[in-house]
């Protein structure tokens, strides 16, 4: 419903895998303290959040079932939610630490720069520890000071979710 | 994985299941309903066992296609041959037991176990047995065909399996539920189709608890406040006037929604856009000469929550959502979730069907989660009262509106009268024998029959939209 906002600047600048490691890393540190404004502030406006189910395959967010497919707006709702002491299956929040490894730059188109890597979150919540292992496969906007998301994509390597291991917090 | 239950239900194991006070309009379920083994098994033998169960929809599946499903416990292949014909066969080698198909979904004309090497045409003949001379003729080898599941019966697309040959037909089990589903077909003209990606999920409460909650419009302001916000600032004024709950016999229930959000191509609302608005006014009068004012009034106007017991929910709501349940133990159920919408839709619109049905139902939704959070909090906080002496703390209390129980008149959404038709049913189906009276029931009137809401057309009301944003639509 959005149209992508391209006033923040792009750039053609070198970016090194260190450089996105940090980002991802940054980010990460962001989720695990329910930092959501400050996460928010990692997209571009216009940007959009997916999880496509464990047997989606190739289908796009538009097509097909999803776990999650936000585009700006429901983006923005999902972080006003989770500011909310009423997102009740987060209240009080999953304690969740996560790991991200295999960091590679798998494409660069201009100021588009396409980011591929390994994640291990583990989520703890009522009693019991579920462990969600997956890729991301991110579009990220280059500018002069820094990176955001474009399109941040999670993709679990799940055969489905296990009890109690419902999506209700940032994968 | 079972309830950990630390307090054996002993003595409560006698305690009526469901007991209904007409004197004190109260209704009760007892709360080992939702934790005891041995009523999960009783549960299994005489529902899952004996009942029709939804499997899935034909239009899953094209010629040789299969999927890999389990219901009631039992893996099963959900299949289509070359002929166009549908199959369920139990996927389980008919020599020595080997889950045959290990895929989970995929296009074989052949099922092969690895074990043997037995192979099956996906017809359910057998295809090839290593060293048949071995055995003792054509007609033993013969035999050795997959086992196929009792009854298999489509309706609207819709199929169903049953594992006992001693059912009623189909339609007449789905009674008063049949017209609704037929509904879902009417939206659209070129019928509906399951889309690909399935929400599989598991949750750790007793199945009964997500019919319960499906069927209980009490719950949805204060459960879903973010998500009923969320809908208040994109436009919809969300209210729960005029929608009821219909108990429609052999344990299905039906709630008639008109104040929760609109309905794609269907119900038009702020939040889906000017483009939507004029598609979906096009899309009205296509309906209205198709199936005249007053049906397409009911297909398209209200939404429905149809529970088709035991394991079947349908959400007909902004979009249409289809949800099976499949119990695992107790306190553990497994949840498949698909969308259907309509054949060929155009790509638009499908973009926001998908953004605006998966933001609200599945476990990655806006609200859907709060519902789980939901069972999984009743089915821990349960525990409190398991073996306590005080024998009556360990009942559920589903008491709201019981004063229009019996006498034909209709319960509000808002009510809990859709649950209680439930619990009278399972209470029986599960072989305890009915709910215990206490006081005189009154004199049992008809349940009645699902009316239509009182809401505008919906054809007049987004043309007279147009017209007042006329400016708006032409931008």
């Amino acid at each position: 419903m959005t149209a992508v906002d391209e006033a923040l600047r792009g750039s053609t600048r070198t970016v090194t895998r260190a450089e996105v490691e940090d980002f991802l890393f940054a980010e990460a540190d962001l989720l695990d303290r329910q930092r959501y404004d400050e996460w928010l502030g990692l997209f571009v406006e216009g940007g959009r959040f997916e999880i496509p189910t464990t047997d989606a395959g190739d289908t796009p967010a538009s097509q097909g079932g999803y776990f999650v497919c936000d585009d700006w707006d429901l983006l923005r709702a999902r972080v006003k939610r989770l500011r909310s002491r009423k997102a009740h299956a987060e209240n009080p929040a999953s304690l969740t630490h996560r790991m991200i490894t295999n960091v590679r730059l798998t494409g660069r188109d201009g100021d588009e720069l396409t980011v591929a890597a390994n994640f291990l979150v583990h989520r703890a919540r009522d009693g019991h520890t579920n462990s969600f292992p997956g890729r991301y496969a991110h579009r990220l906007l280059v500018t002069e000071d820094g990176l955001r998301f474009r399109l941040r994509r999670s993709v679990l390597a799940l055969e489905r979710l296990e009890a109690g291991a419902r999506l209700s917090f940032i994968l | 994985m079972t309830s950990p239950s630390a307090h054996p239900d002993s003595d409560a194991a006698t305690a009526p299941l469901v007991v209904q006070d007409w004197e004190r309009r109260a209704f009760r379920v007892h709360r080992r309903a939702y934790r005891d083994a041995e009523l999960f098994e009783a549960e299994r033998a005489r529902i899952w066992e004996k009942t029709w169960l939804y499997l899935g929809h034909e239009t899953e599946l094209g010629p040789n296609d299969f999927k890999v499903r389990t219901l009631g416990g039992r893996p099963l292949i959900f299949t289509r041959d070359s002929a166009g014909e549908l199959h369920a066969f139990l996927n389980s080698c008919p020599h020595r037991g080997t889950v045959l198909c290990r895929e989970t979904q995929g296009t074989s004309k052949h099922f092969n176990c690895f074990y043997h090497a037995w192979a099956f045409h996906n017809t359910g003949e057998v295809a090839a047995i290593p060293d048949p001379s071995a055995y003792a003729d054509e007609q033993y080898k013969a035999s050795m065909r997959l086992r196929e599941v009792a009854k298999l019966e489509v309706f609207e697309g819709f199929v169903f399996v049953s594992f006992s040959d001693d059912v009623p037909p189909l339609v007449d089990h789905l009674g008063p539920a049949a017209d609704y589903m037929r509904m879902i077909g009417e939206q659209h003209v070129a019928g509906m189709e399951v889309l690909p990606g399935t929400q599989l999920y598991g949750v750790r409460g007793n199945w009964k608890l997500a019919v319960e909650n499906a069927m209980d419009g009490y719950h949805f302001s204060p459960t879903h406040n973010t998500f009923v916000g969320y809908l208040r600032e994109s436009g919809f004024a969300v209210d729960d006037d005029d929608q009821y709950a219909y108990n429609l016999g052999n344990g299905h229930s039906l709630l008639i929604l008109t104040g929760h959000g609109g309905r794609i191509s269907m119900l038009w609302e702020p939040r889906f856009g000017e483009e939507e608005r004029v598609r979906t006014a096009e899309h009205r009068r296509e309906m209205e000469l198709r199936l005249g004012s007053e049906r397409a009034h009911l297909v398209a106007d209200e939404s429905h929550i149809l529970f088709v017991f035991p394991n079947l929910l349908l959400f007909d709501l902004e979009g249409l959502s289809i949800r099976q349940l499949e119990p695992v133990a107790p306190g553990h159920t497994d949840v498949r979730a698909w969308q259907l919408a309509p054949r060929g839709e155009d790509a638009g619109v499908r973009d926001l069907r998908m953004r605006t049905m998966v933001s609200f139902v599945g476990p990655g939704g806006l609200a859907t989660p709060d519902d789980i959070e939901a069972y999984e909090a009743v089915q821990r906080g349960i525990e409190a009262t398991a073996g306590d002496a005080r024998a009556e703390l360990d009942y559920s209390d589903m008491s709201r509106g019981m004063a229009d129980d019996g006498t034909g008149r209709r319960g509000r959404s808002t009510d809990e009268g859709a649950m209680r038709g439930f619990w009278r049913h399972w209470v029986t189906a599960v072989g305890a024998g009915g709910p215990t009276d206490v006081g005189t029931p009154p004199a049992a009137q008809p349940e009645p029959t699902p009316l239509p809401s009182k809401r505008p057309h919906g054809l007049d009301e987004i043309l007279a939209g147009l017209e007042t944003g006329t400016e708006v639509a032409a931008r």
